[in-house]
């Protein structure tokens, strides 16, 4: 176990780890200005550089780009050395990465953003010259994680290994088709392709990764195996054959061809049945964890778990004609989208970050503060989720009317304006997060785990986990 | 073992890949076949593309995520026609390097847009949103322009000449382009119900003629006066003298109520097909019951004053100025239907139902009508004849 943990790379895990919640903090003060200006329009002046709309760009590409991306590589630092028994493979690259991500790709990519430069497609607002660099960071990522599993070989790799290598290659080759084609290819036909990337966005880059954090807290915090390897892979499967296929959903009574639009409301429909099967999978395996389990990385993860169950469902249900032709185009879809980027990738990625961090033999850890992140956070998800999905079922009987379209602008009012006051719990869930993460004594972490369930190798309750440990 | 394992391993990373090409295939390739197909089928020969201007344009929209809060893309669904027309065509789209579909509505759909609002609205509205409607939550990009909404900056002209473009290709079609793709293309009876249907079906655009309902005398004036503060009081002031917030850019001016009587067949019509050539839009998704409270608030403002009564030589006077002057766009009985009327984009008011004050009147005379084509007569016509003929045409109205 020891020389397994030697070989995860702490610096670039806590850089990863600390340049996330950063970058999170700005991306969410994105997201609040452009509710500000929702609920209260000119409250923030008149600078093109705080217009709503590239506030807008910048909240979701800086939340994907910025907050998740590190997270995750943070998360990957730690976990693929444990899961294959190899180092990464350069620490000199991990510098490389570590900068391009933050310094030519988030950063640069909000001030051109803020200065008016980018593409007016759905995960994707970033321009195309930063394009160019997380094509190229993700392809010098794929090189620094992915050939420890093929050296160890393919041969007995745990569930996360293979979410791991499945959202990093398939990013890969999804990125450019959703950020270059529709440039080249016009109107309606590039608009199939924007549908398929504002999916594969999240089921292909973030999904994966979430998971892959997922299944590797839940036995490494519970010190049980998970409870079936079978569903597992079954899950992982069915996942990486559905998540693409539901990309058309985003453009249902379209003039895409209906047989598209069909096909991928089925497979949406059947995506919701195969993630009540990965869910069941990582809920089973919490059992004996309690509802609301000690070990606060654990805790934080097992919480998105159950927000990715519900935010799947919802996606199947309104992914159906019925539901879709009033809900579409509402705010009931940014509650969505937040129920999957804040109540499940991000608890996901703040119990990874959490997991991780308490690993670090001299980073900082401060319990209570993180016990303060996770109600806050929980707090303002449900509130904001619960706000917006009213607020989207009241805009969607408003224009089924024949009310005048600003009698929807005017009832929605009340519900933006709650909206923006969720940045309160929510800022403050993740003030405490970070607090969790640099107050506190430097052990606190592993100090913790060895008072509570001690320190044995992990590869005695979940073998998978400890590969490293049979050699 | 091993080596089966290898393989197995092997064949699902194929399989893997193969997932992701059979999405790009069947969800991005082979629907843009399909899409070609009926492009080629069903649209015109010529479509405009976009000028150079307008190409700015569309990246200025790009730049500022208009297309976050506004789609562009009318669903095949009675309640995406019913408010903004007929459903979107593929060909619609054609020259959009990025398409702007949008996946979002704040704002309502803008696929037909051109034609809808005239451009100071349009200037008005981008420079000062809530100048124009009250509740609005569009940002404004005061950026596009140097300091007053009637002075653009090119950025500005560019994004209006852009927004003059959403829908032209398709009303330019005609009713022929219409014809030849129903027929050619291949869509089930539903969607061709729902792609065929009124162009533009937007409440706002003004039109010069057209049915109008019949209002009654309301008595409801607390319910007019809260609808007149949300919907009117931005351009004419909350007391009906024309000088709201978003009158400023506007060329005309919106009228000034207080100064004006009209009879209520007169409202009903303005209310409802809106001035064209004007800011003024029409409010047809308001109900009958709602305008007619408007329109007794309308009424409202106008004080009714004792009459002076002239000479008869000073009428006979303003006559026959009228007849040589003024009778080939105003009409003979000052119905706004002169020989002339038609060949203006602003029609000559109507005289009969509705009357301006003198004061009103002579300052039309003097001044003209700022951004219409009535023209100032100051230097044409003598004092005497000035007066004269201001007051004659107040003789026409008929309550
Ligand atoms: C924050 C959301 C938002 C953004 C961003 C936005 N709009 Fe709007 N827009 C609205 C709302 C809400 C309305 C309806 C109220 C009104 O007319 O102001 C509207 C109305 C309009 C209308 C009038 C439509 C009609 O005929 O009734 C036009 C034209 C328009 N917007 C153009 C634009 C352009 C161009 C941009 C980008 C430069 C833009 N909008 C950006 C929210 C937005
Ligand atoms: C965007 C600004 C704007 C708004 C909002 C607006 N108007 Fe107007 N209105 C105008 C303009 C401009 C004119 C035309 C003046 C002219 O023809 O010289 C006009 C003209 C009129 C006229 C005279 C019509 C005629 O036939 O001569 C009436 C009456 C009127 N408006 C009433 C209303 C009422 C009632 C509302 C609210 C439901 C309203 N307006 C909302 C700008 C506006
Ligand atoms: C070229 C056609 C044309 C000619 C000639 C013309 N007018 Fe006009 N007149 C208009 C138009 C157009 C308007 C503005 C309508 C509007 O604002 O919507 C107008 C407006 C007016 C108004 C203001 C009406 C109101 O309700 O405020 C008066 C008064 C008027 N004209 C009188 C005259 C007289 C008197 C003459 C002859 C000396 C005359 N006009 C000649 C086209 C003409």
């Amino acid at each position: 176990m020891s020389d397994s943990r030697g070989q995860v790379e702490t610096r670039l895990v806590y850089a990863h780890g600390l340049a996330s919640i950063i970058v999170l903090f700005v991306s969410l003060l994105f997201g609040f200005f452009a509710s500000l200006e929702m609920a209260a329009p000119d409250s923030l002046g008149a600078s093109p550089w705080l217009t709503w709309g590239r506030l807008r760009y910048d909240h979701t590409q800086g939340i994907m780009l910025g907050w998740l991306a590190n997270a995750f590589f943070a998360f990957l630092y730690h976990a693929v050395p444990l899961l294959t028994g190899r180092r990464v493979t350069s620490v000199r690259l991990g510098q490389w990465i570590f900068g391009l991500w933050n310094f030519a790709i988030v950063l640069p990519g909000w001030i051109l953003v803020l200065a008016g430069f980018s593409q007016p497609l759905e995960w994707a607002e970033f321009p195309l010259v930063i394009d160019a660099f997380v094509v190229l960071a993700l392809l010098l990522a794929a090189i620094q994680f992915l050939p420890p599993f093929f050296s160890r070989g393919l041969e007995d790799l745990y569930v996360s290994s293979w979410y791991i290598i499945g959202g990093l290659v398939f990013t890969l080759l999804a990125y450019p088709m959703g950020n270059f084609v529709p440039e080249l290819v016009p109107g309606a036909r590039g608009a199939a392709f924007s549908g398929l990337w504002i999916h594969d966005a999240v089921g292909l880059f973030v999904t994966p990764l979430a998971l892959a954090m997922i299944y590797f807290v839940i036995p490494a915090a519970t010190r049980r195996p998970i409870f079936s390897h079978f569903l597992s892979m079954l899950g992982f499967w069915l996942l990486f054959f559905l998540y693409p296929l539901n990309g058309t959903h985003h453009y249902v009574f379209s003039v895409i061809p209906m047989s598209a639009q069909i096909g991928a409301i089925t497979a949406s429909t059947l995506l919701g049945v195969d993630v009540i099967l990965v869910v069941a999978n990582l809920l089973l395996s919490l059992r004996g964890a309690g509802w609301l389990p000690r070990d606060l990385g654990l805790r934080f993860v097992a919480t998105g778990t159950v927000f990715y169950l519900i935010v799947s469902i919802q996606g199947s249900v309104q992914a159906q004609m019925a539901v879709n032709q009033s809900v579409h185009f509402s705010d009931w879809v940014v509650g969505h989208s937040h129920l999957a980027m804040l109540g499940f990738a991000s608890f996901a990625a703040a119990g990874g970050l959490i997991h991780v961090w308490q690993r670090i033999p001299w980073a900082r850890y401060n319990a209570e503060a993180l016990e303060w992140s996770y109600w806050l956070l929980l707090a303002g998800v449900i509130l904001m989720v619960t706000d917006l999905t009213v607020a989207g079922l009241v805009e969607a009987r408003m224009w089924q009317s024949s009310a005048p379209w600003i009698e929807s602008v005017r009832a929605a009012g009340p519900y933006w304006m709650f909206r923006a006051l969720t940045f309160v719990p929510i800022a403050g869930g993740f003030v405490a997060l970070l607090a969790g993460l640099t107050t506190g004594d430097p052990g606190a972490g592993l100090a913790a785990i060895r008072d509570s369930v001690g320190l044995k190798p992990v590869s005695e309750i979940a073998p998978r986990l400890a590969i490293a440990e049979s050699e | 073992m091993r080596r089966a394992l290898r393989m197995s391993y092997l064949a699902a990373a194929v399989g893997g890949l193969g997932f992701f090409a059979m999405s790009v295939l069947l969800l991005g390739v082979w629907p843009g076949r399909a899409l070609e197909h009926q492009i080629h089928a069903t649209s015109p020969e010529h479509p405009l593309a976009l000028s150079a201007s307008e190409q700015r344009g569309r990246a200025i929209y790009a730049r500022e995520g208009c297309a976050y809060c506004h789609t562009q893309q009318i669903r095949y669904l009675s309640s995406d026609v019913s408010r903004f027309g007929a459903a979107t065509l593929a060909w619609e789209t054609i020259f959009d390097y990025p398409h702007l579909w949008g996946t979002r509505r704040i704002g309502p759909d803008l696929s037909r847009e051109a034609s809808i609002r005239p451009e100071d609205w349009q200037f008005s509205h981008l420079y000062a949103p809530r100048a124009l409607v009250a509740d609005s939550v569009m940002p404004a990009f005061p950026w596009l322009f140097d300091g007053a909404p009637d002075r653009p900056r090119q950025e500005g002209r560019d994004l209006v000449a852009y927004l003059e473009t959403l829908g032209r290709d398709r009303a330019l079609a005609g009713p022929e382009g219409e014809a030849h793709a129903r027929t050619a293309c291949n869509c089930s009876d539903d969607e061709r119900r729902f792609a065929f249907a009124a162009l533009n079906a937007s409440p706002a655009m003004a039109r010069r003629t057209g049915e109008h309902p019949r209002l009654d005398a309301s008595q409801d004036l607390s319910h007019g006066k809260e609808l007149y503060a949300q919907y009117c009081a931005a351009c004419h002031g909350l007391r009906g003298e024309g000088d709201g917030p978003g009158s400023a850019g506007l060329h005309p001016r919106p009228a000034n109520l207080a100064e004006h009587e009209y009879t209520l067949d007169r409202l009903s019509a303005s209310l409802w097909n809106g001035v064209a050539g004007t800011a003024m839009p029409g409010w047809r998704d308001l109900a009958p019951r709602d305008l007619s409270a408007i329109a007794q608030v309308v009424r409202g403002f106008h004080a009714v004053q004792p009459e002076p009564s002239l000479p008869s030589d000073v009428l006979e006077l303003g006559a026959r100025v009228y007849a040589d002057r003024c009778a080939q766009c105003h009409g003979e009985k000052g119905g706004g239907d002169g020989s002339a009327a038609g060949q203006f984009s602003i029609a000559p008011a109507d005289l009969r139902s509705g009357r301006p004050s003198m004061a009103a009147s002579l300052r039309a005379l003097r001044n003209g009508v700022d951004g219409t084509p009535m023209a100032p007569w100051n230097r044409e016509l003598s004092e005497a004849e000035l007066s004269a003929v201001a007051y004659f045409v107040r003789g026409f109205f008929q309550q």
